[in-house]
């Protein structure tokens, strides 16, 4: 276990934890969250107990990318949502950085990273209040297999075969944690707008129709940009929508 | 607001109508964001007969106006302090409100047992709930000590900010 950020041009005052193997890298976050006065990064090489949105399981074989950034001192709870995007934008950055491959990459509401339109990451974030914790998982080497995801769920892919791309995991943060200083930064300065115009110049399907499925209604519609608060606004036969969480799948 | 959108927001009024009656509710307070200056705050109310009112569409940096609420059964005079039953939650001293749009969760995760239920008696910064938006779960914490009186969201519900979720007394 390293909390020693020695690598360079690893972003200054931030934390570093590696461990070989955890539960989750987000319970992790919150077991050490009381002790940590500035951001840190926890990478796990194998989680035992991964978890996605809602009690969904995540797969995690060696090799694929687990970490959470956590930020002990977040904006108020209404802005903590948007750093949904702003870690987006820093994965998206990423893949690019390791892969030199700017064309094979989009972002698919509000924060998944896919690669040749199929899903390569995830986000997943967690305000108990007083921190916020950014869990990100990244097939690297594997993608789970399509029968282990959803109906109409996008086919999942690993950086790897994709693009013939091999990257460690500690690699991986060590250029992650530089884009999402960089993009925290500019949150931090320069509000929401710029983080919005970036994730909308990057987004798959953006003026195509898309179908929104809530937990008490299911709404289809044109995607035609986000909203100040980062939600995703749908042009319906009955107006327009803002949807602030559900899962979004492509007609 | 253009004709299509009326419509949408007269199609909204009756699901809110239609969710109030088949949940037995007595009445529900929505309001929806459409952008910068262009919101609509919706209270349905059921008082026997069942009843709906639409205010006008409000400027959406004020909080949920006051609804005209319809055909309420006239308060006893007799006691001069505060009305004892506020039909609207929103307007009940230890309301608990949402401080984002998103989606309501009553449990950790599905399947696990709700963080709380009616009665149960909670320490300030105890999990009442989670609003998920942009797949952020946020945790929302009691504001103070209290019992639990009410919930007046169910899980899987969307609410606006401001929207009152819990009654703590």
């Amino acid at each position: 276990m390293s909390t020693d950020p020695r690598t360079e041009g690893w972003p200054a005052g931030t934390g570093r934890v590696i461990l070989d193997e955890v539960d989750s890298t987000l319970d992790e976050a919150a077991r050490r969250a009381p002790e940590l006065t500035a951001p840190c990064w926890i990478l796990a090489h194998v989680q035992t107990a991964a978890r996605g949105r809602r009690g969904r399981s995540w797969a995690m074989p060696r090799g694929n990318f687990a970490a959470t950034m956590v930020l002990p001192d977040p904006a108020p709870a209404r802005h903590a949502a948007l750093r949904s995007f702003v870690m987006a934008l820093a994965l998206y950055d990423t893949c690019v950085a390791v892969t030199g491959r700017h064309d094979a990459f989009t972002l698919k509401w509000p924060n998944d990273v896919l690669l040749n339109g199929g899903k390569l990451a995830g986000i997943l974030l967690e305000n108990p209040g007083g921190r916020l914790s950014i869990g990100v998982g990244v097939n690297l080497v594997e993608a789970p297999g399509g029968d282990e995801v959803e109906a109409g769920a996008l086919r999942p892919v690993a950086l790897a075969s994709e693009t013939g791309a091999l990257v460690l995991p500690e690699e991986f943060l060590d250029t992650l944690a530089v884009t999402y200083a960089g993009w925290e930064a500019r949150f931090v300065a320069e509000g929401f707008a710029p983080i919005r115009d970036a994730w909308l110049s990057q987004a798959a399907r953006l003026g195509e129709t898309l179908t929104a499925k809530l937990p008490r209604e299911e709404i289809t519609g044109v995607f035609e940009t986000l909203d100040s608060d980062g939600q995703l606004i749908l042009r319906t036969p009955q107006g327009q929508r803002a949807i602030a969480a559900g899962d979004i799948f492509f007609g | 607001m253009t004709e299509n959108t009326h419509d949408a927001d007269v199609a909204f009024v009756k699901a809110l109508a239609e969710l109030l009656r088949e949940n037995d509710l007595t009445e529900l307070s929505v309001t929806r964001d459409y952008g910068e200056n262009n919101a609509l705050s919706v209270t349905v109310s059921r008082h026997q007969p069942a009843a709906v009112s639409v205010p006008s569409p409000a400027p959406a940096a004020l909080p949920a106006p006051q609804a005209g609420h319809a055909p309420a059964p006239a308060p006893s005079p007799a006691n001069g302090s505060a009305p004892a039953t506020s039909a609207d939650p929103a307007d009940h001293p230890g309301a608990v409100t949402s401080p984002m749009v998103g989606t309501v969760y009553l449990q950790p995760e599905p399947g696990a047992s709700a963080f709380v239920k009616v009665g149960d008696t909670v320490d300030e910064g105890d999990t009442l709930l989670i609003v998920e938006a942009m797949k952020t779960m946020n945790q929302i914490p009691a504001p103070r000590a209290g019992k639990i009186t009410r919930i007046v969201v169910a899980d899987g519900d969307a609410v606006e900010y401001g929207a009152p979720l819990m009654i703590i007394e």
